[in-house]
Order: C-alpha cells, then structure tokens, then sequence
C-alpha cells in the first residue's frame, strides 16, 4: 500500500513540476504562445487551438 | 507555402530521420533501440501528411493546423514511449522495469485527466483541443522526466556510452524547444524564433544518428567524468 502511496505521490509530484515549469516558461499568460514541437515541419500559421483561450 | 529557408530546414529534417532508421538496421539496433526507431518511423508519416496538407491547402489553412497538431499529439505520445523505453533500460539491470511501466502509465494517466480538467469546458472543439493540451502537457513532463533520468544515469554511474548520448541528446532537445516557447512568448514578432522550432527538430536526429554511428553498443564511458570540476 506504502509503495503504491509513494508511486503516486511521485507521479503527481513530477505532473506538478512540469506543470509549474510551462507556466514559468509562459511567462504566466493564460494567452501564450503555442509550443510548436516534434520534427523540423514548419509551424501552421493560421489560428491555432488554444484552450485556456 | 513556407519559405525555401523553412522548406530547406525540413529537408533535412526528414534526411536526417531516415538516416537514423538507415543506421539502426545497419548497425543491427533496429530492434534494441524499436521505440526510438518507432518514433522516427512515424515522424516520417506525420512529414508526409504534413507535406500533403500543407500543399493542398496552405500554411495557415484550417486543414494544415489540424494535421500538425494531430500528429504532434501523436509524435509525442511516441517520443514519451521512447523516453519510458530509455528509463527500461537503464532501470534494466536492477530489474525495476514493472515499477517503470506502471509509474509511466500512471503519469500517462494523470496526465490526459489534467489535459482533460483544462478543457472540460469546451464543447465545440473538445477532441481537437484534448489532443492539443495532452501534446503540450507530456511534452513537459517529458522535459522533466529526461531530467531525472539524467539524474539517475549519473547516481547509477551508466557507462553504456549511446544510451548516456541518447538521455543527453533528449535532453538537449527537450530544453532547446523549452528555451525556444519561451523566447516566442517574449518575442514572437522576430522572424527567426519561427525557424528555431524546425532547426531544433532538426537537433534529435542528428546527434542520435551521430551517436549510432560513431559508437557501438559495447562502447563505454564513464559518466562521473562530467561531474568533476576543476581544483
């Protein structure tokens, strides 16, 4: 039961780390900028989804 | 359809993918490093349906912005799959791998219900959305598990030289495209933050290919050596 306690209690730590991180980097706008990752196509340039929107 | 600065940089961008996959079943690692492979292998499909929507509709086409963003969604799912792949083998030896694979589809979980929290409310476009802020959010937590491995690697002392190249390539990747969403909030209005997200695309293939071919699987370093400062 401990163990499976500690998993989760690492999982949500490192979901709060990188949350935390995207925020940072966001520069703390709800509006910021689309992450365009993941191979060297070029980025769409029309409206783009954004949810927190 | 883009500039040939930004259609040369995906050029080579795609080159480069093949020439990892070309150097794997060459060096007889296609199936030791599969889900790396994996990842490259549909990078190439999503380039393909890219091209194909990009050519048909145009850049800033409703179409291409679907297509891109679907297939990101996907390549990172792949890339995060890669990475659990990177953490099985180096966890490998002290037989940690259960613990491995159900700590990632924890984190997997977790995830896609916090994805799922944040667009709960949007009805119209909620898949479309989902699949977006899922994209954005392991690309995160993929930053900060390649932290942690790289952690792990100098704690556990990993001497297998590709796997350290291939956590510390990762790394680098993950970081440049984090400095790189950074800079464009601060300021997307300059032309050449939009041809450093291609250009850092360009980054994993390439030193993963690099690392294929310049080392074996039997090469070995000593990690602890970059740790060591100066007296």
């Amino acid at each position: 039961m401990s163990r499976k306690l500690a998993a989760l209690a690492l999982v949500l730590a490192i979901l709060v780390c990188s949350m935390g991180l995207k925020t940072a980097l966001s520069t703390g706008h709800a509006d910021s900028a689309v992450m365009v990752a993941n191979g060297p196509a070029p980025a769409p340039t029309g409206p783009q989804p954004h949810p927190t929107r | 359809m883009p500039g040939p600065l930004a259609l040369a940089i995906w050029y080579v961008g795609i080159v480069l993918e093949i020439a990892f996959v070309v150097c794997s079943i060459a060096r007889k690692s296609f199936f030791r490093y599969l889900f790396l492979n994996t990842y490259f292998l549909l990078g190439l499909g999503s380039d393909a349906a890219r091209y194909y929507f990009l050519s048909r509709f145009g850049q800033s086409s409703g179409e291409y912005c679907y297509a891109y963003f679907y297939t990101d969604a996907l390549l990172t799912l792949a890339l995060y799959i890669a990475l659990i792949s990177l953490y099985a083998r180096v966890f490998g030896e002290l037989r940690f791998n259960r613990h491995v694979r159900f700590g990632a589809a924890l984190l997997l979980l977790g995830t896609a219900l916090f994805s799922y929290a944040v667009v709960a409310q949007s009805e119209k476009r909620l898949t479309t959305d989902f699949a977006y802020e899922l994209s954005q959010n392991l690309y995160f937590v993929g930053l900060v598990l390649t932290y942690i491995l790289w952690g792990a690697v100098l704690k556990l002392r990993e001497t297998r030289t590709r796997l350290v190249q291939f956590i510390l390539a990762l790394g680098l990747y993950f970081s440049a495209y984090a400095a790189c969403y950074a800079l464009t909030n601060l300021s997307s209005r300059y032309s050449v933050v939009q041809y450093m997200s291609g250009a850092i695309g360009c980054l994993l293939p390439l030193t993963w290919t690099f690392t294929m071919l310049r080392h074996t699987e039997e090469s070995r370093l000593e990690p602890a050596r970059l740790l060591a400062v100066a007296r």
